[in-house]
């Protein structure tokens, strides 16, 4: 196992980073020192080395327990110190990770999304997995897709990508034959069938308006013309889509009255409960949704502007080395375990999402076809946040706020794209 | 108030109000309790079931059987307890200090412990993690003990020195006359009659360590995780595994509310009225 | 040492316990925060961190949500703190009132208190949920309302539908404190009033209310910090939302702080809440000095 360079103290120098010595390096050296009388032990305690990986599984009944074993089965003297961390909507799981970083208390790889490669490479958090990757033979079977979409800006291989969701739309197979619809391929048919099922006290779109708004306005406004560029998000065209996505609610009433703070769990129970004829979320709700309504309800890729422009967002898990760790090496090893042939079709059956390569896709079982399908078929317009250190922000405070503004009218929609071009080019 | 009221009259301005706010207090808490013992197609359904369509246990079987909760439960009962301990061995002497003494300092003190307690947790928590972290107090006992002390420390100091307040300094005064040491007065005379202030006060530190998340989630890892961590594990990005959840509510609430049953005479048994007359 | 010298250490021998662990715990991350909050400190730039005076502070005053949020923060605290109080002194009166089942019903009370945060919140949150709510359910099947009402994705209703949760939560905090401070009133004197032929309503204003005023005080006080600076069950419920519906000045800082990392705008919006609370304990503790020194 090789260790990298190592200081005097035992901590991980280069000399590159000795010249800016800034806070955070400090910190982590001051941990670093501190831990290291804990380090200096007898060789026989070196045999095993002791990877520390944190994880986030949605069902706290699923465990990576087996995975570890056959891991370390296959490699003697590697042990997991697999740990689960608390998701809390995302802001736990993120901040135990920075505090961790900041504090010098990291683990050795962890789970992570994309929207947070960017701040972590601005603290030079992780370790480019270039290098390893060239010598890993299982690369191939993860897409070239994949691997760009996960490429850092500076064009090095942070991520290694371990499964992903598609958002895509639900709808109600037994409400469209009904009413004799189709289901929408364009955003004109999507607002035609949300009227035609809006009735009885039942709404033709559950809009979600509350925490993860942005994988329900992004397709219609960034896949109606508006983009995260500089003034791309105030063109007449993006302003216009943007109006069109608001007024489902306020002019339209196609949305549930709660949609302004309406989260996932509302918008898949009230699709569930058969209040809602059409809600946009992705393959992880797919078992509830079977459990409820069965055959009643099917998935499609979602609509696109009538210049054929669409857009949904790819909801990435990837895993990452933290550049502080001492066991590269061994933390690779688990981590492409992971994203490599059987390992990851049981890591995909643990998190409800899809495997990442290609081979386990083909023989998928673990969701009913027509829901793999509709994810698949929306591949070609799937995309990412922008690679930005402010995105974090977008989604968790200044999209959902705006929009519920324009939502409740308290502002005009036109502000909630000013304030969003603001948070990005400001 | 120790007058009697007639059987009619109590059962009119005393047992129903009191049915009344218990009907306040425990109905989203039913809500929670039938919930636990859905099976999960009653969920989320519309209209709302009430009535679940058949009763099962299954939550709390899996609950206890296929997760940690078990020993989340202990290792909660570990630290509310640790909290208490550390808590009042810290906060009775100031409280006694700041009621019976006057000292330089004494106000600025006192006001200092409340004003370093008006800081938001959430924004202290990273430099708060940086400092356990090089005491080498990440995920043991002692660390999330000492935090969950502390955070109530200004609480249980203000609060008991009410309580000491409260009693007549001419008993301090009498025990002295009467020869006893300093310690002895604070030991066979105070500490019995403040016994009900403290033991409310630990039931604050107790319910607030029982409840703690968010230090708790930063310091704690496998080791010696509690209740309110392994609880969230069930709120999913995806999914809220609502019969885990909620069986695990009930699960939490129930100790407490037995601890409160046992604890509850010391809480009005405490004070006697011969001691007041001395 | 003489004599003297030793009853003069002996308050701050007594004192000391508390004053190392509260030094060694809290003091270090608040200096450390009052420092954030001077400069322009981002979480994943730390390098980057410049002084920048009060600037930070100049730029909350001139923050609309600053505003708004600190308004919503006088009518949360406000409005929960009275209502916990009064809920709280009530059922403190019933419950020493001496029935047979009265134990039982101490327990009981306690139950709200004992719940952690989140399954307070996701608990509520479900019951004013707009399709599988109960509260929708019961009011239409009373015939209170005919449509299902969104209560927390409307503005107008969604603080008071939080704070409900809040008041429920935490009003048997109030309960026992003051069950407790009720044993502290000497029973003779009502032993006297009774002789005397005084109304229950006469022995409450002159006798149950002056003894158990200071510890009520303190306990408003220590709860207005409390309830000031709660925000896990808004965060749960509505995360601040509609818009700014239910943003406290604490949400703000928190969402400032963990969603942008911008440590510094953070700290400085939280410690202007600090400022705040901070007149109001000193008018509390001088007060309270008048009557305590005398």
């Amino acid at each position: 196992m090789t260790k990298g360079t190592k200081g005097p103290d035992g901590s991980r120098l280069k000399p590159a980073e000795i010249g800016t010595l800034g806070r955070r390096t400090f910190l982590q050296l001051a941990g670093a020192s501190a831990l290291a009388g804990g380090l200096a032990r007898p060789a026989h305690a070196q045999a095993q080395t002791t990877v520390r990986w944190w994880y986030h599984y949605d069902n706290p009944q699923n465990t990576p327990a087996a995975l570890v074993a056959q891991f370390e089965a296959a490699n003697p003297g590697i042990k997991i110190q697999a740990e689960a961390i608390p998701w809390g909507g995302g802001t736990d799981y993120i901040n135990r990770m920075f505090s961790s970083v900041v504090a010098g208390n990291q683990p050795d790889c962890a789970m992570v999304r994309l929207s947070y490669l960017s701040r972590f490479a601005q603290m030079k958090a992780l370790e480019p997995l270039d290098g390893m990757l060239a010598k890993w033979d299982a690369k191939s079977d993860i897409s070239d897709d994949v691997w760009k979409l996960n490429r850092a800006p500076d064009g090095k291989q942070y991520y290694m990508p371990l499964h992903y969701v598609v958002i895509y739309l639900y709808y109600r197979q037994d409400l469209f034959e009904q009413a004799g619809l189709q289901p929408p391929k364009t955003f004109d048919e999507f607002l035609g069938a949300a009227k035609a099922l809006t009735k009885d006290g039942m709404f033709g779109y559950g809009m979600r308006g509350g925490a993860g708004a942005h994988d329900n306005w992004g397709p219609f406004v960034l896949g109606g013309g508006g983009s995260f560029e500089k003034g791309g998000l105030l063109t007449e065209k993006a302003l216009a889509a943007n109006r069109w996505f608001i007024e489902l609610a306020t002019k339209h009433k196609v949305v549930p009255p709660s949609a302004p703070t309406d989260a996932f769990r509302q918008i898949v129970d009230s699709f569930k409960a058969g209040r809602t004829g059409m809600t946009i979320h992705h393959i992880g709700s797919a078992a509830e949704v079977v459990g409820a309504l069965g055959d009643k309800a099917s998935a499609v890729p979602l609509p696109r502007a009538a210049d054929g422009g669409g857009w949904t967002y790819f909801g990435d898990e990837s895993n990452a080395i933290f550049s502080a760790s001492k066991n590269k090496e061994a933390a690779f090893r688990w981590i492409s375990f992971l994203s490599s042939g059987e390992a990851n079709v049981e890591q995909a059956k643990l998190s409800g999402q899809l495997p990442i390569t290609t081979s386990g896709v083909k023989s998928w079982t673990g969701h009913p076809k027509r829901f793999v399908d509709a994810s698949f078929a929306s591949l070609p317009i799937a995309r990412t946040l922008p690679d930005s250190v402010k995105t974090p922000d977008f989604v968790g405070r200044v999209l959902p706020t705006n929009m519920q503004r324009a939502l409740t009218g308290e502002i005009n929609p036109d502000d909630l794209m000013k304030a969003v071009d603001q948070l990005f080019n400001g | 108030m120790s007058r009697r009221l007639s059987a009619r009259k109590r059962i009119l301005l005393v047992e129903i109000p009191v049915l009344a706010i218990l009907a306040f207090a425990l109905a989203p808490f039913l809500w929670m309790l039938l919930t636990s013992v859905k099976p999960t197609s009653d969920l989320s359904v519309f209209p709302v079931r009430y009535w679940p369509s058949r009763f099962t246990l299954e939550h709390y079987a899996m609950l206890l059987q296929r997760t940690s909760f078990a020993g989340n439960l202990l290792n909660s009962f570990i630290i509310a307890c640790g909290a208490v301990l550390v808590g009042l061995v810290t906060s009775v002497p100031a409280a006694y200090a700041f009621s019976r003494f006057r000292f330089g300092g004494r106000r600025l003190l006192m006001t200092g412990f409340l004003v370093i307690n008006m800081f938001p947790i959430v924004l202290l928590i990273i430099p708060l993690f940086v400092l356990m972290r090089n005491l080498g107090l990440i995920d043991t006992f002692i660390g999330v003990i000492i935090g969950h002390s502390t955070f109530s420390i200004p609480f249980s100091i203000w609060m008991l020195v009410s309580y000491f307040n409260a009693i007549p300094r001419e008993l301090d005064e009498a025990a002295t006359i009467d020869g006893a040491s300093r310690l002895q007065t604070i030991r066979l005379v105070i500490l019995p009659l403040v016994m009900p202030g403290l033991v409310t006060t630990a039931i604050y530190v107790f319910i607030t360590s029982w409840n703690e998340y968010l230090f708790a989630m930063m310091l704690s890892g496998q080791t010696v995780r509690p209740v309110t961590v392994a609880l969230q594990l069930f709120i999913g990005e995806f999914t809220v595994q609502w019969g885990l959840l909620t069986a695990g509510g009930a699960l939490i609430a129930l100790p407490v509310a037995i601890l409160f049953l046992l604890v509850q005479r010391r809480i009005v048994g405490g004070l006697t009225s011969g001691a007041v007359k001395a | 040492m003489n004599h003297a010298t030793v009853r003069a250490a002996t308050p701050y021998g007594f004192l000391l316990p508390a004053l190392v662990l509260t030094a060694l715990v809290i003091l270090y991350p608040v200096v450390q925060t009052v420092w954030y909050s001077v400069q322009d400190y981002i979480l994943y730039a730390p390098d980057d961190a410049r002084f920048v005076g009060f600037r930070n502070y100049a730029a909350a005053l001139r923050d609309e949500v600053f505003w708004i949020s600190l308004g919503h923060s006088a009518v949360w605290v406000g409005g929960i703190v009275f209502a916990q109080l009064a809920l709280g002194l009530a059922t403190a009166l019933l419950l020493n009132q001496s029935f047979w089942w009265r134990g039982l019903a101490r327990a009981l009370v306690i139950i709200p208190w004992a719940l952690p945060s989140v399954i307070i919140g996701l608990m509520w949150t479900w019951i004013y949920d707009y399709n599988t709510g109960v509260l929708n359910d019961i009011l239409i099947r009373m015939g209170v309302i005919s449509q299902p009402f969104p209560w927390l994705a409307s503005p107008a209703t969604a603080l008071g539908c939080v704070m409900l949760a809040l008041v429920w939560q935490g009003f048997p905090f109030f309960a026992v404190m003051i069950l407790a401070g009720l044993q502290t009133v000497p029973r003779e004197l009502y032993e006297a009033a009774e002789i005397d032929g005084a109304t229950a309503f006469r022995q409450f204003v002159h006798i149950t209310a002056p003894g158990i005023a200071g510890i009520v005080a303190t306990a408003v006080l220590l709860r207005i910090i409390w309830v000031a600076n709660s925000l896990d069950v808004i965060l749960v419920m509505t995360g601040g939302g509609p818009g700014y519906a239910t943003h406290t000045l604490p949400l703000y800082a928190f969402l400032r702080a963990y969603s942008g990392m911008e440590f510094g705008s953070a700290a400085a919006l939280a410690l202007l809440l600090t400022v705040m609370l901070l007149a109001i304990v000193w008018l509390y503790v001088t007060r309270q000095a008048r009557e305590l020194d005398a």
